[in-house]
Formats: structure tokens, C-alpha cells, sequence
């Protein structure tokens, strides 16, 4: 209708701002109570603190978020195929060794000095807008066996390559985000609850297999992967020792189970303790002691140092919170004008989802131990900026729901 | 809800997807309820395991004072120098920082040197067996450690002028079960070192100055049995925690009146706890509660007193076959209210000698003479052996005898001994009873001043030995006191049965000169001969005389145990106890009288002395306990004195001396002190 291809624009959300700025308040202050515990903490110079850190990365991820928003997300859609393979290629890159840094046993990153540059935060993004683009053809396509299986590869290279540096959280992430999306999508529910039966049937065998059977049968995969899932399971190491293992050997394999499960007892206690009312800020013991290690309390165990600092009662407001970030995106979806931005909505609402219930799951041991941060809470600038982008993108979408 | 409220309308799937939320939100609450609200118990426990940390205090324990207030047993201020290890536990983590450097640039060097044999690059596996093993980590960080602490000590010893060693054994085990608790470096510092160590380190570096107590015992071995000794003892009381992390040396009393007060002089423990971090250093300290001071105990003893008893047993003691030691035992008793005034026993041992308080020669010593089977050091001779009266027991006899009838006027002949010209013998059936008096006519009082066993025999078989046990019952022979002190034992009595059966002539005569199954303490004689000298009432006797608190500004009120508590009347009459006074009176003051060594001008004594046989299984005498039992002033008694002697000659020789001193002193300090000892006067 009009030749500058623009829309009207309608205002933010504010109720989903709100909940935002709300999330970002309390980040700051518990990555602050997580991180100044020490004199060397409060030594380091400003501009080196890591809460000073985090508030950079919220200002910026939300003013570029903000900027993004000025354009109608078609626009960006038509350059989610380029992205989405632009991110294949770094994930690609990661792996390799001089290329990806490897931190902990894993090649996740590239050092670009500065910002420690995470690929696969940004693939699940690229994977949503590339997803929502392929599905938002018309329902009746979306019917033929090849156009499904199409999909399904679209879902399983990031998940394949993001699975190999190895990275587990980050990968499961995807599957319930492309699934549903292929839901509401319109998919039809054959072809998906056949995925699911199968799916769900290899998981089955793979838990029981893992539970109960003896080493011998066990399927092949990395150690600290295994043993993650041991502890999570309650599972003794030494019941995997090699026939001939010496008493001393086995001793240490019970001693690095202790110090394997380390973290998550650490993480429960914190949890735990925080009772009610919780400790106050800054109060919690667990953290200032060094109990909870210092290397994963600012960002994977975050939460554990909300519970501990502020109880049940601040749990319940952060999943409040949460809850109105997704609520407000449903709301969105619901409201999208087309297909493409009702499923970049439900992919986005899907992806915080996800992440927010393994990484509490885990501080509660409901899940098992992966390294997903708690989006938004967490320290990092990869995960704050693409938070914020996949915020950004639901607000792009509220702003330009009217096509009239 | 308004987002349902749309939904519901024309969007089935995104309905199923908030399904999905709210029933994904509603498992995380759900969960955090469980470990938060539900579990948290449980969880706070945990974490109070595994940081917090409780010490058990030891309180200061309470003095033993005389009746003065004379302090005997006390406490010192101990100073140990200590390593407080979570002070230097940033220098441990630099120190394993730069082992563990150089130990990774030797481990190249090794890779590098294995590379260059081979002539290529090592294989991954190859690499794994140049890595460090947990147990060469945990070695070099030890190793890192006791670098650090022997640099510290090393400063110290150089600036305190001491040298000091840093055993790592020692340090490393401290460091592994005790890190929060400061690790000792030299014990028991001098002056001069306090000096030196608090002019050049206040303050700095992880060592510091650690106060302990320790027990003292000023006067030396004097009143030692008394007193006792302590053991260490760190368990917790009745009304404490039972469980502690860590406790700090305690000790509780073993013997003696340090034992049967111990309840009194240990107070009460305090409880600290210990905030420590993850890996055992200490954060903070509270202290939960203060420990309560133990209070002290005040005997009846007075020190003056109790020292001339001991310096005149160590000052007669004549150096004999038998042990270099004397072997004796004196009893001061207050008469009108069993006040127990001084109570010796030779030999001692020095208290320190159970707490490692004496140098290494000494310590040798006091064990080597411990083991002496004859010396005994241990045993409390005024309360914890058994010793046959001998003549002493006669007042008894004589008294029993008095009541049933006889005539002290009357006189009896005591007929020579065939064998031993110029002594006199009795004969009963068959057998004979040596006298050490001459032969000749005895009433009473001659036979009181001479110890005629003759006549006592006599008399006491007159009299019939039921009379006299019965009495000999009524002054408690044979029974125990319950002392606190638990060093005690009960002597002999036959009973009424046992006379009744199987009981010949012959034991009563051995009853009658104190010998045969008659055993008594010196402590028992001392009550027997304060009930005659009071006229007939007999005391419990009283060692401590009250419980007060150590800090005098103290809310708490002290305790003042039952004085003058009666244990019997003996019913005597009067006239009885007249008679047998004026006897023992001359038994000190007439030229005949065995007791004369025991005279001082100024005092009229009342005594008798003693001599019992001590024979062995086959009734061959191989040694004599001598006695010398008294009380004065004749005209008010006040004072009973029982002095014993082992392996002596004769009472008065041995015995009657050692007396003399007591009574000189009592003497003194009575026209010094215008009558300062005793109150009672009555």
C-alpha cells in the first residue's frame, strides 16, 4: 500500500519492558553479590568489575535491540538464511583447534579479545529466524514427508556441531524449540508424535541403560559427560571401574565422584538454606566461603546465589518475572500478524523457556548438570546480548503486528 | 487471564504451548518448594556441618586455700607460641604457585628430553605419564607448606633467640585435622622471650602468642596427698554439648581433694564456634558462651600447722635399711568440731610429677621411687592404710573397763618374765605376752604411764571383749568416714558375731594390747582421741571447710560446708574421762612416762604412745609401728595430735618428738596470734 515498504508501528509492550528491566536489576545485584566477595574483587579498578561488565553488555544489548526494532522483522527474516549459514560456518570454526579456545574441556568460544564470542548462543537465534522463515510457507506444504525431513536436518546441524565442542545444554535447547515451532506451525501431528515416540524411546533406553545396566553395555560417550549423568542418576563411579581397578584406584574414582557432585551438593545446600526468606543480599555463606565454587556462581549457578541470598520468596519472583516475559511473547504470538512472526514468537518464548527450566532444574537437581546460563542472570555477554536480540524480536513483532 | 482469554479463541496449538509453560513453571515451583521450604532443615544442617566448627573451653579451675586463705593450689599463665595457619594461608597458595611452576618447567624439560630421544613428538598417551598424579599435587602442596611455616618459625627463633624446629609430620597432620585450631611452634615461654617475640612481631605474619593454664602447686610437695593430682580429661560434663569438633586440653582432678571437689573447681566449659571456608580455614570466631570459672575450695587445714608436721617427720627421720624415706603419717584435728588441722603422710610424691610439670632427670626419679614397693610414696598413710593401734588402743580398753566397774585404785602384780629380766609378762593359757614395762604393782595410772600390756589384759578381760568392741563401735572404728578425698580405708573391728564365735582368751588379749584384727588409720585414732578429750562426742571430721567463688566481686554467694557434725556419743561418764586424762597426763609429765619427748614448756600435754608389732605369715614380728597419741591443753582440750611412725623404735622415741614440734608451733602461733587457729574454745 505504501512505497517505502514501512509499517505503522504500534508501541512497546510495555508490561514485557517492564518485566525486562526487572530481570536486568536483579542480575546486576546478584552478580555483584557474586563476584565481591573477596579484597580482590573490590580491588580490581571499575571498569574491570565483573557487575560493571554485565550492566555494559545490558546497555548494549538493549539499545541494539531497541535499534532493531525500527525495522519490520521481514526484513530481517529475509536475511535469516545468510545468517543462519554464516553461524554454521562459526560454529564449524569454533571447532577447530587454534580457532576455538578451549576452556574446561570445551572449544566454545573465540577469543576475539575483548568478548569472548560464543557462536552457539547466536546459531539458536539464526536457528529460530531461518526456522520460522522455512516453516511460514503455506500448511499445506508443510504436509509432504520431504519438506518435514528438510526441517528436521535444519534442526540437527547446529544441534550435531554445537553438540560436538561438546556442549549438551546448549544443544538440547534447540530440539523443543524447532519442535514446537513445527507445531504451531501446522506440521502434522503424525509425523511429530512419531518423531516424539521414537525420540522418546531412545531417551528410555538410554536412561535405563544408564541406570541400571552394567559398564559393559553401556552406550559409548565422553567421561565428564557420563559422569555428569551418574551423579545425576545417583550412580557410583566405581561400578564402571575396569575389571582389574587396585583399591587405590577405586578410591579415587569415589574421590572425584565427591569432587564431581561437588558442585550440585554445593548448589542444593545453597538452595536450600536460603529457606523462606532467604539470607539477605549479600549475606549468603555459601558464596562468600567459597563453597559454591567461584568459577560457576556468577553464571551457571547463578540462581543458587538468588535462593540462598532471598529464599523462596525471591525463586518465586524470578520465575514471576520469567512468566511474564513468556506470557507477554505467547500474547505476542497470538497477536503476530502472519505466520513468520507468530512462529519467530513461539520460537523465542520456547528458547528462554528452555533455558531458564534446565538451569533452574539443574540448581535443583531436577535436571542434570549442562552449561546453560540462565538467560538475562547470568554473566556473560554472549548470553545478555542475545536475550536481549530475542526479546528485541518480540517487541519487533508487537510493534509491527498491524499490517494496515 | 488474559493471554488465555485470547488464545482460547482461534489458536489451539499456542493454547497447548501455554499449557506447556505453566506446567513446566508450575514443576520448578514446585521444586524449589521442596528443597526450600520443605528440605531446608536438612539443607541449613548441611551447611552448618560442613562450616562451622565448635571448640570446647575449658574454664579456669578454682584455688585450694587454708583456712587462712593461703593459697596451696593455684593456677599459672602458660604462653605457647602458635602458628595461626588461616593467616598465612595466602603465602601457602604463592608458595604451591611457584613449586607448581617450576615443577611444570621440570616436567617440560622432561617431555623435551623424551622428545629428543625418540626424535619426534610425544603421542597424547605417552604425555599422560608425564602428568601429575593427585598424590604429587597433594605432595607439593605439603612440600609448599611447611616451606612457608619453617620460613616463619625460622624468623621467630632467630629473633627470640631460641632455636626452633618445625616438625612436618606434626605440621602436616595438624594442617590436615586440626587447621583451624593455631598449631603450637615452642611451649611454656620465659619472660624474656615474651619480650623479645612481643617487641619484634605484634601483629604480623601468622604467629602469635597463645595462653594457656596450668596448674601450680606453690608450696612444693606439702599437703600433696591432701591436694592430689591431675589428669588430663577433656570429656564433657553432665549439663555440656557431648559433641565438639575440637577440645582444648582439659584436666580433671584424680585424687585427693582436686579430685572430690572437681565438680566445684572445673566450672563449667565454654563453647566457641568457628566459621570456616571452604577448604578449613578459619573466617570468624564466636564465642557462644563464656566458660564459668570453677570456684574455690577452702580447707580446714592450716598451713603452718601442716608444714612443722612435715618438716619434723622429714627432720627426725633417721635414715634406715628399710628406705631412705620416712615412712609416717600425723593428724591434727581440732577436738570440739573435727576440723582436720594439718594431715601429713611421708612419703610424697610432687604433684607436678603427674602433669610432665618436672624436668626429665626428676621425672625419672619420682617414677623409680613410685615403683619402691616399701616407699609407696602414693598411698595417704594418714587415711589409706590400715595399722595395728597398738598401746594407743588401750584408752579404749581402759575406758570400756572403767564403765564396767573397775576400781582404777586397785592394784595389779605383774609378774616377771623368766627370759627378759627386768620386764614383766603375762601368760594366757599357754601362751605368753611380752610386757615392755617392769614387773611390779600397776593401778591405772601407773599402767597408763608404763603401758603395761599385763594390766590392760587383764582389765580388758575383766571387763569382757563384747565391752569393748561395743565401744570401740561407738567411736566408729572400723567404718568409714566418706571422705572426699577418696583415699580411704575403713580399718579393722571384730564385730559383736565375731566375738561371739570362735573367738578365744588369746584374741581377746591381742584385742586388749591393740593387736591381732584390730587395724586402724591415724585419722580414726585422731577421732577416737578428740571424742575423749571433748568428753565423749564424736565428730565426723571435716577437710574443707567452704566453697567460695574465685572472683570476689562475684554475684555468687560462697558455701560453708556443715561444720561440728556429730557422728556419736561414746556415753562415758565424766568420771571415766577424768581418770583416763590425769593418766595420760602423767604419762607425759612423770618421770616414768613413756611420752616425755612430747613435753613443752607451757603446754600440758595428754598423750600416750604406742608401739604395735607387725608380724608376717608366719607370725614372726619383722617390723614395729610406733604411735603417739595425744591432746591438749590438759585443763580445756583443744588439740588432739596422733603422730605415727613405721618401722620406728618405740612411740616415744619416734613418735613423741615429731609431737613436740607440732605443739611448739601450735603454741606459738596461739600466743602470737592471741588464739588465731581454732574459734572454738568451748
Amino acid at each position: 500500500m505504501f512505497s517505502t515498504g514501512t509499517t505503522p508501528r504500534e508501541s512497546f509492550d510495555r508490561l514485557q519492558i517492564a518485566a525486562l528491566v526487572g530481570l536486568m536489576f536483579i542480575g546486576t545485584a546478584f552478580v555483584f553479590s557474586a563476584t565481591m566477595v573477596n579484597d580482590f574483587a573490590a580491588a580490581l579498578p571499575w571498569y574491570d568489575q565483573t557487575w560493571v561488565r554485565q550492566i555494559v553488555w545490558y546497555a548494549l544489548g538493549f539499545g541494539v535491540a531497541a535499534a532493531m526494532c525500527v525495522l519490520d522483522y521481514h526484513t530481517l527474516a529475509r536475511w535469516s538464511f545468510v545468517a543462519y549459514w554464516l553461524m554454521i560456518i562459526c560454529l564449524v570454526a569454533v571447532l577447530i583447534p587454534h580457532i576455538g579456545s578451549m576452556r574446561f574441556g570445551a572449544r566454545r568460544w573465540i577469543d576475539l579479545g575483548f568478548f569472548q564470542f560464543q557462536p552457539s548462543e547466536f546459531a539458536k537465534l539464526a536457528f529460530i529466524l531461518a526456522g520460522a522463515n522455512f516453516l511460514s510457507r503455506p500448511p499445506d506444504e508443510l504436509k509432504q514427508p520431504v519438506i518435514f525431513w528438510k526441517g528436521i536436518g535444519l534442526m540437527l546441524l547446529p544441534f550435531g556441531l554445537i553438540l560436538k565442542e561438546p556442549d549438551l545444554g546448549s544443544a538440547l535447547v534447540l530440539l523443543p524449540t524447532g519442535l514446537v515451532m513445527m507445531l504451531v506451525a501446522g506440521t502434522p501431528r503424525r509425523y511429530l508424535l512419531k518423531l516424539i515416540g521414537i525420540v522418546g524411546l531412545l531417551a528410555a533406553l538410554f536412561v535405563v541403560d544408564l541406570k541400571f545396566l552394567p559398564a559393559r553395555w553401556q552406550v559409548p560417550m565422553q567421561d565428564y559427560q557420563r559422569n555428569r549423568l551418574l551423579i545425576y542418576f545417583g550412580r557410583d563411579y566405581t561400578d564402571f571401574a575396569p575389571p582389574h581397578a587396585t583399591p587405590a584406584e577405586l578410591q579415587r574414582m569415589k574421590q572425584r565422584q565427591a569432587d564431581d557432585g561437588y558442585n550440585i551438593r554445593q548448589a542444593l545446600i545453597s538452595v536450600g538454606s536460603g529457606g523462606l526468606l532467604g539470607k539477605g543480599w549479600r549475606q549468603g555463606t555459601q558464596n562468600a566461603l567459597g563453597y559454591l565454587p567461584r568459577a560457576v556462581a556468577h553464571n551457571d549457578f547463578i540462581f543458587s546465589v538468588i535462593a540462598e541470598e532471598e529464599g523462596f520468596v525471591g525463586g518465586v519472583i524470578v520465575l514471576a518475572l520469567y512468566a511474564v516475559v513468556l506470557f507477554t511473547g505467547l500474547r505476542i504470538a497470538g497477536q503476530a500478524r502472519d505466520r513468520l512472526g507468530k512462529l519467530v514468537a513461539v520460537g523465542v518464548v520456547t528458547l528462554i523457556f528452555s533455558h531458564v527450566f534446565i538451569n533452574i532444574g539443574m540448581n535443583i537437581r531436577i535436571m542434570p548438570v549442562t552449561g546453560v546460563p540462565l538467560p538475562l542472570l547470568s554473566y556473560g555477554g554472549s548470553s545478555v546480548l542475545c536475550s536481549l536480540f530475542a526479546v528485541g524480536l518480540l517487541q519487533n513483532i508487537h510493534i509491527h503486528r498491524r499490517g494496515y | 487471564m488474559l493471554v488465555f482469554d485470547e488464545l482460547k479463541k482461534n489458536e489451539p496449538h499456542l493454547r497447548l504451548v501455554a499449557v506447556g509453560l505453566v506446567a513446566g513453571l508450575c514443576i520448578l515451583l514446585a521444586g524449589l518448594w521442596w528443597v526450600q521450604v520443605v528440605s531446608s532443615r536438612e539443607y541449613q544442617e548441611h551447611l552448618t556441618t560442613q562450616a562451622y566448627r565448635t571448640i570446647r573451653l575449658p574454664a579456669v579451675r578454682g584455688k585450694i586455700l587454708d583456712r587462712e586463705g593461703r593459697v596451696l593450689a593455684e593456677n599459672q599463665p602458660r604462653y605457647n607460641l602458635s602458628l595461626y595457619l588461616d593467616d598465612l594461608h595466602q603465602p601457602f597458595d604463592a608458595a604451591y604457585g611457584e613449586f607448581l611452576k617450576s615443577a611444570r618447567s621440570a616436567q617440560k624439560q622432561n617431555i623435551d628430553r623424551a622428545e629428543k630421544k625418540l626424535d619426534r613428538s610425544l603421542t597424547k598417551a605417552e604425555r599422560k605419564r608425564f602428568a601429575f598424579t593427585p598424590e604429587q599435587l597433594q605432595a607439593l602442596r605439603e612440600a609448599a607448606r611447611v616451606r612457608v611455616a619453617d620460613a616463619v618459625v625460622a624468623q621467630v627463633s632467630q629473633k627470640i633467640g631460641q632455636p626452633l624446629t618445625l616438625d612436618p609430620v606434626a605440621f602436616n597432620r595438624h594442617y590436615a585435622a586440626r587447621l583451624a585450631l593455631p598449631f603450637p611452634v615452642l611451649k611454656n615461654l620465659d619472660a624474656a622471650q615474651i619480650a623479645r617475640f612481643e617487641e619484634n612481631f605484634s601483629g604480623t605474619l601468622g604467629a602469635d602468642l597463645e595462653l594457656q593454664s596450668v596448674r601450680s602447686y606453690p608450696l612444693g610437695d606439702t599437703a600433696a596427698h591432701l591436694l592430689g593430682y591431675l589428669q588430663r580429661h577433656d570429656d564433657s560434663q553432665e549439663g555440656e554439648d557431648a559433641v565438639f569438633n575440637y577440645r582444648i586440653p582439659d584436666f580433671s582432678g584424680a585424687v585427693g581433694v582436686e579430685c572430690g571437689f572437681d565438680d566445684q573447681l572445673r566450672g563449667r566449659a565454654g563453647a566457641e564456634s568457628l566459621l570456616v571456608n571452604s577448604q578449613g580455614y578459619r573466617q570468624s570466631e564466636t564465642v557462644e558462651s563464656q566458660p564459668e570459672p570453677g570456684q574455690n575450695v577452702v580447707l580446714t587445714i592450716d598451713l603452718d600447722l601442716q608444714r612443722a608436721a612435715e618438716e619434723s617427720i622429714a627432720s627426725h627421720h633417721v635414715p634406715g635399711a628399710l628406705a631412705a624415706d620416712a615412712r609416717a603419717a600425723v593428724v591434727v584435728m581440732d577436738v570440739h568440731n573435727g576440723d582436720v588441722l594439718a594431715m601429713a603422710s611421708s612419703p610424697t610424691i610432687n604433684p607436678l610429677f603427674f602433669n610432665g610439670g618436672l624436668p626429665p632427670d626428676e621425672m625419672q626419679r619420682e617414677a623409680a621411687r613410685r615403683a619402691d614397693v616399701k616407699l609407696r610414696p602414693e598411698i595417704n598413710r594418714a587415711t589409706q592404710e590400715n595399722y595395728a593401734p597398738g598401746s594407743i588402743f588401750k584408752v579404749v580398753v581402759g575406758l570400756a573397763a572403767l564403765e564396767a566397774g573397775l576400781n582404777p585404785e586397785k592394784f595389779y602384780t605383774v609378774q616377771a618374765d623368766p627370759t627378759r629380766p627386768g620386764k614383766g609378762c603375762v601368760y594366757i593359757g599357754r601362751r605368753k605376752i611380752d610386757d615392755t614395762a617392769p614387773p611390779g604393782e600397776y593401778n591405772f595410772k601407773r599402767a597408763v604411764e608404763r603401758s603395761s600390756n599385763s594390766y590392760f589384759i587383764q582389765i580388758g578381760s575383766d571387763a569382757g571383749a563384747d565391752r569393748i568392741v561395743a565401744l570401740a563401735e561407738k567411736f566408729h572404728l572400723g567404718e568409714n568416714f566418706d571422705l572426699p578425698t577418696r583415699q580411704e580405708t575403713s580399718g579393722n573391728m571384730p564385730s559383736e558375731d565375731r566375738i561371739r564365735e570362735g573367738w578365744s582368751a588369746g584374741d581377746t588379749a591381742n584385742l586388749c594390747i591393740g593387736q591381732g584384727e584390730v587395724s586402724v588409720t591415724p585419722l580414726q585414732m585422731a577421732v577416737v582421741y578428740s571424742a575423749i578429750a571433748n568428753g565423749g562426742t564424736v565428730f565426723w571430721p571435716r577437710l574443707v571447710s567452704r566453697i567460695e567463688p574465685q572472683d570476689p566481686m562475684s554475684h555468687d554467694v560462697a558455701t560453708n560446708l556443715p561444720s561440728a557434725l556429730v557422728c556419736d556419743h561414746i556415753g562415758v561418764s565424766g568420771r571415766s574421762l577424768r581418770i583416763l586424762h590425769n593418766a595420760m597426763l602423767a604419762e607425759t609429765e612423770d618421770v616414768e612416762g613413756t611420752g616425755k619427748a612430747a613435753v613443752v614448756p607451757g603446754l600440758r600435754i595428754c598423750g600416750k604412745t604406742g608401739t604395735a608389732q607387725v608380724e608376717d605369715e608366719h607370725n614372726r614380728v619383722v617390723d614395729h609401728t610406733t604411735w603417739f597419741a595425744s591432746f591438749a591443753p590438759y585443763e580445756n582440750p583443744k588439740y588432739a595430735v596422733v603422730v605415727m611412725v613405721e618401722s620406728g623404735i618405740s612411740g616415744g622415741d619416734s613418735c613423741a618428738p615429731i609431737a613436740h614440734d607440732i605443739y611448739e608451733t601450735i603454741l606459738e602461733k596461739e600466743k602470737s596470734g592471741a588464739g588465731k587457729i581454732l574459734a572454738a574454745a568451748y
